[in-house]
């Protein structure tokens, strides 16, 4: 399959499908979209075909089913997954693992040619033992607070299972890891533009973004044209997490690991529902993730990790005026 | 301006006049500069009043270098595993101090160490915190006429211990895994490693320079795959810098140590025992083992590789031996 015709993006709402969508209507006008979501979005430019679809319903599969078949679509890009890990931990689970699960049964129904899946590079997790670099081979191991990187995990191993019983479809995993730039928005991003920022007393780990453009492009290449395989979205270069939070002139807070723990138990199960190892964790050992498979795929990236991180602190600069 | 002139008496004729022209029309400018600003002293003359000092200046000073105490150790680019050139060079004073002063590091077979292109450097292990390592890197890096600055290759639990994993990786030490050496090794790095591990660190007192088992032979397969030579170091001298009398086991768990050594100064004396001794080291290179006369699927064959490494172990342990016999006694 060359170009294809009709791509479907489940997740309207969330920032890659929002993202590509705009991209795809700019870039190819010859081409049909079809975006689903579960609520409708409020602005939708008249050439996107919108249908209302919840994945955590029990009958959601043959619904989508229905839908890619009569809209014959080639290519589907399932980017419905949280933008940042809620409190209500089955909720998460039913969309994240049970969602996917009902779009890889849909797909196969369907005879979609192409099924493009967003996931991350956080699912490799942070352990004293991982290698500098992490290629797509390595196992995913996680983390075992963060549950929705478990659950993620779940639906990576329900992917590869799947993709072995359906050969006929190109399956393309990208795994961009965590993303800055002026437009995204979520917890890790809302961390970093804290007045003070917690830090872990004594370590200092090497950092690793990819700008939100870069990752963008990378799922439009992989829409467009044939990649199957795991990817790697990164960025070049790596940073010591001090040195990205003074390059923003961030008051840095220092705290050993069980007080910062112990502090932030409470916040984060506000906001995350997990503890906090789940998330400071990645902040104390290595994850950085080896993109030369995905360079390679789908060019060279346009920001390096440092040049996105400027861009996301400029764009929070610059809006504080507003 | 004048040596130069000295150094040219060819075309002395137009350098001359150039010279004159330009000297004088300085003079007006400082002339011209002097009458406008009283104030402005000239370079020779001494300062305001002799003797007394000027309090105000020496205040903003002192208050400028306390404001940057945090901010002059650290630059904005490191290298891919987290290398800083700029804290190295800072450090690389107190390594020449360590070098010279206090270890009195003799550097023997130097020219055994390829100029060019990647190799594994091999060697002994001693201690818990990596001396040998940073003191080997250091030593190829003022002698060698390319300035090879190898990386070394660190332990887990001491590569992830809190306050020195960050110093750790910014003077070039990296996590020991394969695919880390093997990715050092492929962009041209030479690579340090101590295929002894952990057991060679946790050596006692009683059991120094004596070798311990070399891992399961991982090195001598990344060497293979790699089509690498190895390089066998022996370091005299780094074993007796905390001389371990016996391990203490319960409290390790607690800090994430896989023991806690006791020598005869260090839980004594808090945290002045954890100073090195002045011992006098040696650092023996010896001639490199070529790999690239085996055949690429020699890597598969165990027997092969178990005999390679008692070969690496046995030349490494004799390098140790001609140290130790190079050396008059522990300190001299």
């Amino acid at each position: 399959m060359s170009a294809p015709g009709v791509v479907a993006v489940t997740g309207l709402g969330s920032f890659i499908g929002r993202r590509l969508v705009d991209r795809l209507l700019e870039g190819s006008p010859k081409l049909q979209i079809l975006a689903l979501d579960h609520r409708r979005p409020f602005r939708l430019d008249s050439r996107v075909r919108f249908h209302r679809i919840d994945l955590t319903e029990p009958t959601a599969d043959g619904r989508l089913a229905e839908i890619l078949s009569r809209a014959r679509v080639d290519v589907l890009v399932h980017a419905a997954f949280r933008k940042t890990p809620t409190p209500d931990l089955e909720m998460d689970h039913e969309l994240e693992t049970i969602g996917s699960l009902h779009v890889m049964n849909a797909c196969a129904a369907a005879k979609v040619k192409r099924l493009v899946v967003a996931s991350s590079t956080t699912l490799y997790g942070p352990l004293p033992d991982n290698p500098n670099f992490l290629t797509e081979s390595h196992p995913l191991r996680g983390h075992p607070d963060a549950h929705s990187v478990k659950d993620r995990i779940e639906m990576e191993g329900l992917l590869a299972d799947w993709r072995e019983r359906h050969p006929d479809t190109e399956v393309t995993v990208l795994r961009p890891c965590w993303m800055m730039g002026p437009d995204q928005w979520d917890h890790v991003n809302r961390f970093f533009a804290l007045p003070v920022v917690p830090m872990l007393l004594g370590y200092d780990p090497l950092m690793q973004f990819v700008h939100e453009q870069d990752c963008i492009h990378a799922f439009e290449r992989a829409t467009l044209s044939a990649h199957p395989g795991v990817f790697n979205i990164v960025a070049r270069g790596v940073l010591p997490l001090s040195t990205i939070l003074r390059l923003a002139g961030k008051r840095i807070l220092p705290l050993p690991a069980p007080v910062l723990y112990q502090m932030a138990y409470y916040p984060s199960q506000g906001q995350t529902g997990d503890a906090p190892a789940g998330f400071y964790d990645y902040l104390r050992y290595l994850w950085v993730a080896d993109g030369a498979r995905g360079w390679e795929a789908f060019g060279e990236p346009l920001y390096s990790s440092k040049e996105a991180w400027i861009s996301f602190v400029s764009a929070r600069r610059m809006r504080r005026y507003r | 301006m004048s040596d130069q002139r000295d150094q040219s008496p060819g075309n002395a004729n137009g350098f001359d006049v150039e010279v004159d022209v330009l000297r004088e029309a300085l003079d007006s400018l400082r002339r011209e500069i002097r009458s406008r600003f009283p104030a402005t002293r000239e370079p020779g003359s001494p300062g305001p009043a002799h003797g007394s000092v000027d309090w105000p200046a020496l205040f903003t000073a002192f208050r400028r270098r306390v404001s940057t105490i945090g901010m002059v150790e650290r630059s904005g680019e490191v290298d891919e595993f987290g290398m800083d050139e700029v804290v190295l060079r800072r450090t690389r004073r107190l390594l020449d101090l360590l070098y010279e002063g206090y270890w009195r590091v003799e550097l023997q077979g130097l020219e055994n160490v390829p100029i060019e292109g990647p190799c594994l450097l091999v060697a002994n292990r001693s201690g818990l915190l990596p001396y040998d390592g940073l003191m080997v890197c250091h030593a190829i890096y003022r002698h060698h006429p390319h300035q090879l600055y190898p990386r070394f290759l660190v332990a887990d639990w001491l590569i992830t211990l809190p306050f020195v994993q960050p110093y750790l990786a910014r003077l070039g030490g990296v996590r020991a895994c394969r695919e880390n050496a093997e990715r050092l090794l492929a962009s041209g790095h030479a690579v340090l490693a101590f295929p002894e591990g952990v057991k060679g660190a946790a050596k006692l007192f009683r059991e120094r320079y004596r070798l311990k088992r070399f891992g399961r032979g991982g090195v001598i397969r990344i060497a293979l795959e790699n089509r690498v030579p190895i390089v066998p170091i022996g370091i005299v001298g780094a074993e007796e810098v905390h001389p371990i009398l016996f391990k203490w086991g319960h409290p390790a768990r607690a800090v994430g140590l896989p023991f806690v050594p006791v020598t005869p100064s260090f839980p004594l004396l808090g945290p002045l025992g954890l100073l090195p001794l002045p011992s006098k080291w040696v650092i023996g290179i010896g001639k490199p083992i070529p790999f690239d006369h085996l055949e690429p699927d020699a890597a598969t064959d165990e027997l092969l590789i178990s005999r390679l490494t008692e070969d690496l172990r046995s030349q490494i342990q004799l390098l140790i031996e001609t140290g130790l016999a190079h050396r008059e006694s522990v300190w001299s």
